[in-house]
């Protein structure tokens, strides 16, 4: 009984889990120029231009844990400035919007960073490993 | 008119630093799931108490007498971190439709006492120790209970809102 109880805290940890809103079969690459980033509780966002194959640009939203996650994995605040170009491997919103979970982020200086926030369960998830 | 005092708030300088934070926005977070156990839990006491679910041997006027103090220590902290984590997000909040649930349930849950007690409760030395309290008692008990039960699951799905 108890074990299973762990099993669902778990998961319940996380603002809402990966599942919720985005879409693990959808993976996507986004590659573009940050135009706004939103250091916020419960979830730091940033936006970002991708030119696709027609030559069109599109204003891509990325979601990635809280602040204090991200500082855990590695962010600095000013990790993104507008104008970075930066990669966005994440997997699309549900709902078909032009927003995706970033899984990882590689910031300008060739770092590679994790987005997702620990026991989401999204793919990657470093919590979920062997786990429920 | 609404929208703009949220964005007013949202961009105000406490706003923007609770939103901002490391620290202080998970918090007032916790801070406002713990109060909402007191609250809830001493106000869902009572209700049981209309009920006869539970305390059948103790006064109705005894149970509420010996809760109301937490009641209203919970209901302090409820609100004022509740509030402070409205400013933080209220830009989002306002077209959010569970936040709207739940300041929907919210105001009838206030209505819901204050008609209790102008009413039935007036004539509570005549049902003081029955074990079942009269129909427009528990009538009173079972709709906070489900208000309270609807506030929760509102406030919990904000989150899943945009």
């Amino acid at each position: 009984m108890l074990a299973t109880g762990l099993l669902v805290v778990g998961p319940l940890l996380a603002h809402h889990s990966f599942s919720a809103e985005f879409d693990g079969s959808k993976p996507i690459e986004l590659k573009g120029t940050v135009t706004k980033i939103e250091w916020a509780n419960p979830h730091v966002y940033f936006y970002v231009d991708v030119k696709t194959a027609q030559g069109k640009v599109e204003n891509w939203g990325c979601e990635t844990g809280n602040p204090g996650s991200l500082l855990r994995q590695g962010w600095k605040r000013d990790s993104l400035k507008i104008g970075d170009a930066v990669i966005v491997n994440g997997y699309r919103a549900k709902d078909g919007s032009k927003l995706a979970d970033a899984r990882q982020v590689t910031l300008p200086d060739g770092r590679r960073v994790w987005g997702g926030t620990p026991g989401d369960g999204g793919p990657g998830d470093p919590v979920k490993k062997g786990g429920a | 008119m609404f929208f703009h005092l949220c964005q007013w708030l949202f961009d105000s300088a406490l706003g923007t630093s609770i939103r901002e934070s490391t620290y202080v926005f998970p918090l007032i977070e916790t801070l406002h799931v713990l109060a909402i156990t007191v609250l809830v839990g001493t106000v869902a006491i009572l209700d049981l108490r209309l009920w006869g679910a539970v305390l059948k041997g103790e006064k109705v006027t005894t149970v509420a007498r010996q809760l109301l103090p937490l009641t209203w220590a919970g209901f302090a902290l409820v609100l004022s971190s509740g509030v402070l984590l409205f400013i933080a997000e209220a830009a989002k909040l306002y077209s959010n439709p569970a936040f709207r649930l739940k300041l929907l349930f919210l105001v009838l849950v206030g209505l819901n006492p204050l008609v209790f007690h102008f009413t039935i409760y007036r004539s509570v030395d005549q049902w003081d120790e029955a074990v079942v309290t009269p129909a427009r008692a528990r009538l009173a008990g079972a709709v906070s209970l489900s208000l309270w039960a609807g506030i929760i699951v509102a406030g919990r799905a904000i989150a899943y809102f945009h």
